[in-house]
């Protein structure tokens, strides 16, 4: 079963499409990671996922549970919008109580349990709390719901080095425990690169890349070599970014089915994850799943 | 990319979020705009009890005075009235805001604040679902702001009941109607109402505040000075003179040829009359001598016995334009995409 699925998404906000033709199929128990620059479509897709924006075309189905946004869907499925919005009038226990009467599952043992490790008193105000401590509050209470799938939408933007990496320890031990499903969108690649095992690159309203990031890498590299070569090169390997730096060029290649010895003069790199997502979005006209079509771009870029 | 090959499987619509779990959202949320609704009715109505017995017993001992025409007697009446009178007027003119301070300041924040701090996204992605959510908090707000001031415009009634029996006042006077019978009631309800689809499409609380008390200002005035004098076709009187305690909404004279005349025309007869009429003390005179040169006095009116007529057709629209606008709300809420 998918926990996302769409089908020619598009969503248009006044003459600018923030989504066009999406279509994806996120399998379920994956901690997803949904990344691409400011802009791409990302707040669209996971709020359209959720019931928070209806889209122009096309169909979402979310737990296989249509319509996305139904109390059914819902029910299953907790969100955390940016900036984990929240009523900061009210104290953490009510807050609690708030979430507990809103919804049919609610597991308050847990919620208090997670609180008192993170020693966040409960009859503080939520707007008294610190930023780390009010996203540690909204995924409290997310995770207290017992949703099956848990819909991050920028969760790290507002924190401190420290506290997004005490969120994402939460988040992982949160995961191990429940064996829950995981969406999360970010525009910072190095906050995801240890947690997410399954990437979603958006780029300009489209998915540009989708898959297991372990396949991602397994089947890309970078090739160093004579920049004069690099044409040649290009012809025989799916080249998904170049970048020459005066007779050098580094090439990140895609490798098609088993990876080929490199070329002779030429030498082979495995890649991050940041550096894959990184050469995907500077051409936006290369795609992982579709295929990728090679491309050579001049780059006048400072010397290696 | 391929559908998913097995089919979903077939989600059982779970059984919804209890009702009653969500009265007490409704409560907690709205709690502070309650007791100030509270604050500010029971301030009102406490003064408006203890003013409300000075007066029943002062009018006690005008009633109970004996004889009834003597000097001493007419000295009592005369200082209750100069006592209580202008200022019940005066202040009972201030209550005509009460409607729309308590409704605009529950009905406006209700959605706007949500959507203007960004906590809809955290409230209508819980499992209870967005339209359970609003229609739950709407209906018990509501309801909660039409009863309270149904209850003080009871309060009201019995308060200034006095001078209405002793006829200074009309039921149907303009600065009263609002005040008694349903309608302040419905009035609040509407200005909720205004707030609350205000809020959801304006997005700010303080902007929709701002133009729910200049919608609901603006129909108010319309209403009272042009839509209600037409619920019902006026009554006719060619007497000259109308019980005080109708409302009169409009006198004109037709000449010998039954058309209507200017008042320089009439002004013009008078002034050809012998002055034994124009002296005359009595008023009477100067209308015999007209009505002996053809000229005839009209007034339109509605009588004070339409009163609860007139109640229950303003009742009636406000609330079906109140429910209209509820309903409005929810869809829109339903509808609305973030």
């Amino acid at each position: 079963m998918n926990v996302i699925e769409t089908a020619g998404l598009s969503k248009r906000y006044g003459r600018t499409w923030a989504l066009r033709d999406a279509a994806l199929a996120i399998p379920a128990g994956y901690v997803v990671a949904l990344v691409g620059p400011n802009g791409a479509g990302k707040t669209t897709l996971l709020h359209i996922s959720v019931g928070l924006a209806w889209p122009t075309a096309g169909q979402v189905t979310v737990l296989g549970i249509e319509p996305a946004g139904s109390p059914a869907a819902l029910d299953q499925i907790a969100f955390v919008a940016q900036d984990a919005p929240l009523y900061r009038n009210l104290s953490v226990a009510d807050m609690l109580h708030l979430t507990r009467n809103l919804n049919r599952r609610w597991d308050q043992q847990r919620a208090e349990a997670r609180l008192g490790e993170l020693s966040i008193p409960l009859e503080r105000k939520v707007g008294k709390l610190s930023s780390g401590q009010q996203a540690q509050l909204a995924l409290t209470l997310a995770l207290a719901r017992r949703p099956r799938l848990l819909v991050l939408d920028e969760p790290l933007a507002s924190l401190d080095p420290l506290a997004r990496h005490d969120f994402m320890a939460s988040l992982m031990a949160a995961v191990a425990e429940d064996g829950l499903s995981v969406v999360l969108s970010s525009h910072v690649i190095a906050d995801l690169e240890r947690v997410a095992d399954y990437l979603i690159v958006l780029s300009h309203g489209q998915v540009q890349v989708a898959g297991e990031v372990e396949g991602l890498l397994a089947c890309h590299r970078t090739l160093t070599g004579p920049a004069a070569a690099a044409d040649d090169v290009a012809q025989r390997l799916a080249v998904v970014y170049a970048r020459r730096a005066g007779t050098v060029a580094h090439l990140l290649v895609r490798n098609n089915g088993a990876a080929a010895p490199a070329p002779t003069g030429w030498e082979a790199h495995p890649v991050g994850l940041e550096e894959l997502v990184l050469a995907y979005l500077r051409d936006p006209g290369a795609a992982a799943l579709p295929g990728p079509r090679p491309r050579v771009t001049q780059d006048s870029g400072i010397p290696a | 990319m391929t559908a998913v090959a097995a089919p979903a499987p077939q989600v059982t619509r779970p059984r919804p979020v209890p009702w009653t779990r969500l009265v007490w959202v409704t409560w907690r949320q709205h709690r502070v705009a309650l007791a100030g609704v509270a604050a500010l009715l029971g301030g009102l109505a406490l003064y408006l009890l203890i003013m409300g017995l000075k007066i029943h017993s002062g009018y006690a001992s005008v009633m109970s005075c004996h004889p009834v025409h003597s000097a001493a007697c007419l000295t009592l009446s005369g200082l209750f009235n100069r006592d209580y009178y202008p200022f019940a007027q005066v202040f009972s003119i201030f209550l005509l805001a009460v409607p729309v301070l308590v409704g605009v300041f529950t009905g406006a924040p209700l959605l706007a604040r949500e959507l203007e701090t960004g906590t809809f996204r955290f409230a209508w992605t819980q499992g209870c679902g967005r339209l359970r959510w609003v229609i739950i908090k709407l209906a018990l707000l509501a309801v909660a702001l039409t009863t309270a001031s149904y209850a003080f415009s009871l309060l009201w009634t019995w308060y200034f009941q006095v001078f209405f029996t002793e006829g200074l006042d009309g039921l149907l006077a303009q600065q009263y109607f609002d005040l008694r019978g349903v309608d302040f009631a419905a009035w609040t309800l509407l200005a909720f109402a205004i707030g609350a689809i205000a809020g959801v499409l304006i997005r700010r609380t303080v902007p929709a505040m701002a133009a729910s008390i200049a919608v609901w200002t603006g129909l108010g005035f319309a209403v009272n000075l042009f839509l209600r004098k037409h619920y019902q076709a006026p009554l006719l009187s060619t007497s000259g003179t109308i019980w005080e305690n109708n409302w009169v909404i409009g006198q004109w004279y037709t000449g010998p040829n039954g058309t209507v005349v200017s008042q320089q025309t009439i002004r013009n007869v008078v002034a050809h009359a012998p002055g034994s009429v124009q002296h005359s003390p009595n008023p009477s005179a100067v209308t015999a001598y007209l009505t002996a040169h053809h000229y005839t006095q009209w007034a339109s009116y509605q009588p004070q016995s339409r009163y609860w007529h007139f109640q229950l057709i303003e009742g009636g629209w406000l609330l079906g334009l109140s429910l209209i606008l509820l309903a409005a709300t929810i869809w829109l809420v339903r509808r609305r995409a973030a």
